[in-house]
């Protein structure tokens, strides 16, 4: 079964079973291999990816609902650049590291719904995003960082949303 | 057996014999094949319009690589039916139909050869299509390609495999005047009506049925199960905190996506993403000023209001419960479902509020988080995952949770229905066993 | 399989880049190989680490070199599993060298007998490597002092070197413009190195500055890989079916019938496997990881099952409690002053049962290997802890000597202590030799779950008696609980007073409160180890043992009618086997007394609270009397009387551990340690059924979620002391101050971990009920 889409700003066409995991597609097909996988049942979001702008957990994610989509990693976020990426370093917020560019895309994603969120609001949208490190106290800073850079008026990052 | 069961069997089947006869149609004479020439190409684009309007494609299309020739399967606790073929195929489908079998069968159920249709075709609203759309729709269907198939036979059980019997079931429950405007109401009021009530068949959905498969008339739009999924209530009866109104109405017939009642998935989705796609906004506009009034005007215009006092509520009631249901919320659902009460988004579909939360079924809630939605599926530029690596238990204790986060009381027999629908998805889904696909 | 229409992916190089060795330009000591670092000869002793073992011949080495465009590369033969171990190691290296930070870069190594003993764990890392790679350091400096005096026509005595450049009055050279000059080359012996002189504290440029750890650009950008990104040309998919028991399951039948269907399923295969690591397992093969996943659904396999099938978490505790009641099991750890006198005389005794039980280690990335055969080499490509533990285990699996066996190193996503034990790695390979071509071997998270070496249920019990007085004379410390030294690497076993014992599983009990008596009994719980595999957990025993112990002491200290630090601190006292030693353990009772001190003030103790809402404190030396990290905690918990559920709003830490070589990665450090206690307090733990624990993934086990992060304060202490270990201590405190909170705030005592509502709220209806009857 043959299915298209964007990922990265990049075109692709992949056939593997339609019921095929997003995130297997993307890392083992693909080879993009910052999406983690941590639980494969949508509880931890280490594979969390961007799917038209929108965070979405790809361990359950099959590659058939993505078809026309716009799909972006931690990979192009990083291309791109972003401010979150910047925050990240200098709140030394990663220890082990694995489940980072999930949080950090699921930040991302957020910050385009609350571009100037509480910590209520940080704590909710975040905190399906397990860390088994607990570094969650820089997770937040390095959030609240960024969010104050973007309001700042360095503008908000662009991202191809849509096919 | 004795001999008086064949006298019996005998004198019932020449009654039956004679109803038959009686209840039978004429056929209406094959025509040759309908030439392209004969419609404007105005006829055929309006054609179109009007056959999204109606959403034909989704009952009569089994694949996309068949388009108008049937074959989808209708179950019922009778047995199964299969929509038939109405491409303009001469043999298969209804190329050699003249006009007036076109019309005779919208309006009336009889098929070209004079036999009763079974109402899963709703020509009980079809019916009040004026004869200037039912010649548009005849354009655009004889302009299709013809699609040699032939869908499969239907599968009823007896005595329901009896065609003529629809002629009783037509004396019970067909009246087949047409809908007269309402001079009362304004003129978007009544396109609306006329969309909704006609072509549109809202109410074929949203409107629960009797034992023989008719609507309940004195339930009309209070909610409905049909093919597995749950056409909401859009009465007074309605039990979405915020209540449809023409503004959220618009926008959900037009996007899909209504950010105080949920997001168009399922049998909805395609209503909206296929059929409606190409209706004028004059006609959205109308349809949803039609449905707004089947509420009795709930909406006093206050939704956000009523919004941001219901998700404040619902935050509160679940903030830090700790139940199982409230933990797999936090990990699966609040990253995307998570709102600021004065600003609920709808592409982070606010749960309190949610038509699938509210509602008296589970059907759409369980659905949406086993199966996810994809791009096909609903709103393009929105995908969810599907969760249905979750235990029943997990689910029951989250569908639990969601109800109890909106001051609702838990559904019924959710273990069973879980089961019911877990079947359903692995039926539906692609065979392991088949072949990966085909090599680009 | 896959077509590009435009672009190539940018992740996804091949494992051996990362591997691949820099051309090397000026190696310190390279000629006449002598430059000796001691832990290069001596490898670690896990019981003792101050007792050298002799094992592997030393290799001539280095730990560092310099490339002619002046980058200073360091050699990391430590995992790195979000400790920033490597930055450590290399600002040690630079500090010595005086090299330019922003120069300095990281190579982690494969395993190779040059590196002497390889293991990361027990919170040594720093602490074994400060004097060594500190004198290393220092030599480089020592050499290009030298050649740059001979560069700029001065005497050595006249130069200084500073970020990377040999400086004399106004002329100065780089150390790149040194290497590029060719020609160096100085060699040191053993004694020569052990007498190179370092700086003194006050001089240190780099360490304990605030620098940021090189690890982390990658892990931001996605760029760094784990082992899950192993990837090797030819390679396929491993995934296992786990037998029903750990032990003693054999494989008797596999019908994949309904398989064999599945686009890309290739064979399932039964490992043969004469380590006896992986008994009864199958192994599932097939071109992707989704196709082995779909055949796994579709495969029967029966077992002839080991003899545990049916042991579930209340056999294993009633049977440590047994354990405990038989006077001839286990073993004494400690048996100082007069106990059986202390409790003939005693006025009272107070005996309290403490529990906890089993705590997955749930590390994010499942674990996963890919092996495969070389040119008659070995490559296991996987994040490890312990490669000189499991390369023999490795040996004996494959049969094949230890020296055909490379452990190619990836960044762990997530160690806490479960790739100590490679386990893992077994049934790579041995399915790479069944099938004769690479297999990638990845777990699902349930498998991680099912397979998983956790922290054992333990069950302690803790006497104590008291004279007429009401004041401590002496305590019995009994604890059980499966023995992950003893069932993995016995030859680490410590010797105690009438045989070996786990030092791992009794650590933390060995106090500094100063009594009269002190008896410890460590038991190994058998059927704890027969079951499943018990695992060191961040922290390992001081994980469960200071949970009793500070829950006891608090209780004396109620029971005496004491502030419950004013009861600590009068026993916290630098005298007799308490008054510590050089070089390690300097100060002794009287540093963790101070940390005590510290937290009292940090946390506002004393002040008035709202109802139901109280302090409590807890305190440990962390694991080992002779590498103490002195750690104090105090929690402040809100009960809600209705629910039972108890809250922690704040944590309050001070942690004196000597010097603080990177300190906002020690700050990390207890971060998370801290919020790892109060996971296991409150959040997190399973139990056995059937003879496996019964939550496998998220849906079930509910580990701590930035939601319940309390507000945090720390403080470490401004201290020159050897630098010890980071990584656990914090683990071990947040319990039991959890714990003493809940009883200051509600009067309740909780003797069992995790404390779930439904247990504090049992203890409440208890307690008012009782309060009601009295």
């Amino acid at each position: 079964m043959t299915t298209e889409f964007k990922i990265n700003a990049r075109p692709v066409r992949v056939d593997v079973p339609e019921d095929t995991p997003l995130l297997w597609v993307i890392r083992d097909d693909l080879g993009y291999t910052g999406t983690k996988f941590g639980c494969g049942i949508g509880l931890c979001g280490a594979c969390t990816v961007h799917v038209n702008g929108r965070a979405t957990r790809s361990c359950i994610t099959p590659v058939k609902d993505v078809a026309n989509s716009v799909v972006t990693t931690i990979e192009g976020l990083a291309e791109n650049g972003h401010p979150l990426l910047e925050t990240w370093v200098e709140a030394q917020t990663p220890q082990c590291g694995y489940c980072q560019p999930g949080q950090i895309m699921q930040a991302a994603a957020m910050l385009r719904d609350f571009p100037n969120p509480t910590d209520e609001q940080i704590n909710q949208v975040m905190s399906g995003n397990f860390c088994r490190c607990m570094a969650y106290v820089r997770i937040r800073e390095a959030i609240r960082m960024a969010a104050q850079r973007m309001q700042a008026g360095s503008g908000r990052p662009q991202e191809a949303d849509h096919a | 057996m004795s001999k008086r069961w064949y006298i019996a069997i005998a004198v019932l089947a020449v009654i039956a014999g004679g109803l038959a006869l009686a209840v039978w149609e004429p056929a209406i004479p094959a025509a040759d094949e309908a030439s392209r020439q004969d419609f404007s190409p105005g006829q055929v684009e309006r054609g179109k319009v009007l056959a999204g309007i109606g959403n034909c494609g989704t009952c009569h299309t089994v694949s996309p690589d068949k388009p108008f020739a049937g074959g989808v399967e209708f179950p019922s606790p009778f047995g199964s039916l299969y929509s038939t073929n109405i491409s303009p195929h001469p043999q298969d489908g209804i190329g050699r139909w003249p006009r007036e079998a076109f019309v005779r069968a919208m309006r009336e159920g009889v098929s070209r050869e004079g036999s009763h249709l079974y109402p899963a075709f709703p020509f009980t609203h079809f019916k009040n299509i004026t004869d200037e759309d039912l010649d548009a729709l005849y354009a655009y269907f004889m302009t299709r390609e013809p699609v040699a198939y032939t869908p499969p036979q239907n599968d009823l059980s007896f005595p329901f495999n009896l065609r003529f019997l629809q002629w009783g079931w037509k004396l019970l429950f067909f009246d087949p005047d047409p809908w007269q405007p309402d001079p009362e109401r304004g003129e978007q009021w009544n396109r609306g009506a006329y969309l909704a009530k006609g072509l549109g068949h809202c109410s074929a959905c949203h409107t629960p049925r009797n034992f023989m498969q008719a609507e309940k008339k004195d339930r009309a739009y209070a909610g409905a199960l049909v093919d597995n999924w749950y056409a909401t209530a859009l009465d007074e009866s309605q039990p979405v905190p915020v209540h449809w109104d023409r503004e959220s109405l618009y926008e959900y017939l037009r996007e899909g996506t209504s950010r105080f009642q949920g997001v168009a998935v399922g049998s909805m989705g395609e209503v909206v993403h296929r059929g409606l796609r190409l209706a004028p906004d004059s006609d959205i506009r109308a349809l949803a000023t039609y449905t707004e009034s089947l509420s009795g005007g709930r909406n006093n215009g206050n939704s956000r209001q009523i919004a941001a006092e219901t998700i404040t509520a619902a935050q509160q009631r679940a903030r830090s419960e700790y139940s199982p249901g409230e933990e797999l919320y936090v990990a699966a659902c609040a990253a995307c479902h998570y709102n600021d009460p004065q600003d609920p988004l709808a592409v982070r579909a606010e749960l309190s509020l949610n038509s699938a939360v509210t509602a008296d079924d589970p059907t759409n809630l369980l659905r949406v988080v086993m199966e996810g939605v994809g791009t096909g599926a609903g709103t393009p530029t929105l995908v969810m995952p599907g969760f249905s690596t979750l235990s029943d238990e997990n689910l029951v204790a989250l569908a639990d949770f969601l109800r109890e986060r909106s001051n609702l009381p838990p559904w019924k027999n959710l273990r069973k229905r879980i089961g019911e629908l877990r079947e359903l998805h692995r039926q539906s889904q692609p065979s392991a066993t088949g072949k990966a696909g085909e090599q680009p | 399989m896959l077509k590009y229409l435009t672009g190539k992916s940018s992740g996804g190089a091949h494992a051996d880049e990362l591997a691949s060795p820099g051309r090397r330009g000026f190696i310190v000591g390279m000629a006449g190989a002598v430059l000796t670092l001691a832990f290069a000869r001596s490898p670690l002793s896990l019981a003792n680490p101050d007792k050298t073992v002799a094992e592997g011949a030393f290799d001539p080495t280095v730990w560092y070199w310099i490339e002619p465009d002046g980058r200073v590369v360091v050699n990391i033969a430590k995992a790195e599993m979000g400790q920033h171990i490597g930055t450590a190691l290399a600002r040690i290296v630079a500090d010595e060298l005086e090299a330019d930070w922003e120069q300095v870069e990281l190579r982690y190594v494969d395993s190779d007998p040059k590196w002497g003993y390889m293991v990361t764990g027990g919170s040594w890392s720093v602490w074994k490597s400060f004097d060594p790679l500190s004198r290393a350091g220092a030599a480089g400096r020592k050499v290009l002092i030298e050649e740059g005096a001979k560069k700029l026509g001065v005497k050595p005595e006249q130069c200084r070197a500073r970020a990377g450049r040999i400086i004399a009055g106004n002329q100065s050279i780089s150390y790149a413009d040194l290497v590029r000059g060719g020609g160096i080359s100085r060699s040191f012996t053993d004694e020569e190195l052990k007498q190179m002189p370092i700086k003194p504290p006050a001089e240190r440029r780099i360490i304990g500055g605030q620098t940021r750890a090189l690890d982390i650009p990658g892990k931001v950008d996605g760029s760094t890989l784990y082992g899950l990104d192993a990837k090797v040309d030819g390679m396929v998919y491993g995934r296992p079916i786990i037998p029903p028991t750990r032990y003693g399951s054999s494989v008797s039948s596999i019908d994949d019938s309904a398989a064999r269907e599945i686009p890309g399923y290739r064979q399932t295969v039964t490992l043969e496997d004469p380590s006896g690591t992986v008994p009864g397992w199958a192994m599932v093969i097939a071109d992707s990881f989704h196709a082995a996943n779909q055949a796994v659904k579709r495969i029967t396999v029966n077992w002839s099952p080991g003899k545990t099938t049916g042991v579930d978490e209340q056999a294993v505790l009633d049977h440590g409690r047994k354990l405990i009641g038989t006077a001839d099991q286990g073993v004494l750890a400690l048996d100082a002053g007069e106990v059986d006198k202390a409790f003939n005389d005693a006025a009272e005794v107070l005996e309290s049962e403490y529990v906890t039980h089993g705590v997955l280690h749930f590390q994010l990335e499942p674990v996963n290997a890919v092996a495969l055969e070389k040119d008659g080499t070995w490559e296991i490509h996987t994040g490890n802890q312990w490669q000189s533990l499991i390369i023999p285990v490795l040996s004996r699996a494959l049969q094949v000597p230890k020296e055909k066996i490379v452990m190619r190193t990836y960044l762990l996503g997530g160690g806490f202590g479960r790739r100590l034990n490679g386990d893992y790695s077994v049934p790579a390979a041995l399915a790479a030799k069944a099938v004769g071509r690479p297999v990638k071997m990845v777990l699902t998270r349930e498998d991680d779950a099912l397979f998983d070496s956790i922290r054992s249920p333990s069950v302690q019990k803790i006497r104590m008696a008291f004279d007429g007085d009401g004041k401590i004379t002496a305590m019995e410390h009994h604890a059980t609980a499966g023995w992950p030294t003893q069932v993995m690497a016995p030859d680490f076993m410590a010797d105690g007073i009438n045989g070996k014992y786990d030092p791992f599983a009794i650590q933390g009990a060995l106090h500094w409160y100063t009594m009269n008596g002190h008896r410890v009994r460590a038991i190994s719980n058998d059927l704890a180890n027969d079951t499943f595999r018990p695992g060191w957990l961040r922290s390992v025993g001081s994980g469960w043992v200071n949970w009793a112990l500070e829950s006891a002491i608090d209780e004396a200290a109620h029971k005496a009618g004491e502030d419950p630090i004013e009861f600590r601190l009068r026993r916290l006292k630098a005298i007799g086997r308490n008054a510590g030693s050089a070089p390690n353990a300097v100060g002794g009772a009287a540093r963790q007394a101070n940390v005590v001190r510290r937290v009292r003030e940090l946390s506002g103790w004393g002040a008035e609270l709202p109802a139901d809402t109280a302090l409590g404190v807890a305190t440990s030396y962390g694991q080992e009397r002779n590498m103490p990290t002195w750690t104090a905690c105090v929690a402040r918990v809100r009960v809600d009387r209705e629910t039972g559920r108890a809250t922690v709003e704040k944590l309050s830490l001070v942690t004196d551990a000597g010097t603080i070589v990177h300190p906002d990665g020690a700050r990390a450090q207890v971060e998370g340690a801290a919020l790892w206690g109060m996971s296991m307090a409150l959040h997190e733990g399973t139990v056995l059924h059937n003879g496996n624990v019964a939550d496998t993934n998220l849906n079930t086990y509910t580990p701590l979620r930035m939601r319940d992060v309390p507000e945090i304060e720390m403080e470490f202490v401004d201290s020159t002391e050897t630098a010890v270990g980071l990584g656990e201590p914090a683990t071990t405190v947040v319990g039991p101050a959890i714990g003493n909170a809940i009883f200051a705030a509600v009067g309740v005592r909780m003797r069992e971990l995790p404390i779930r509502p439904h247990a504090l709220l049992a203890e409440l209806q208890r307690d008012s009920k009782a309060n009601r009857e009295a």
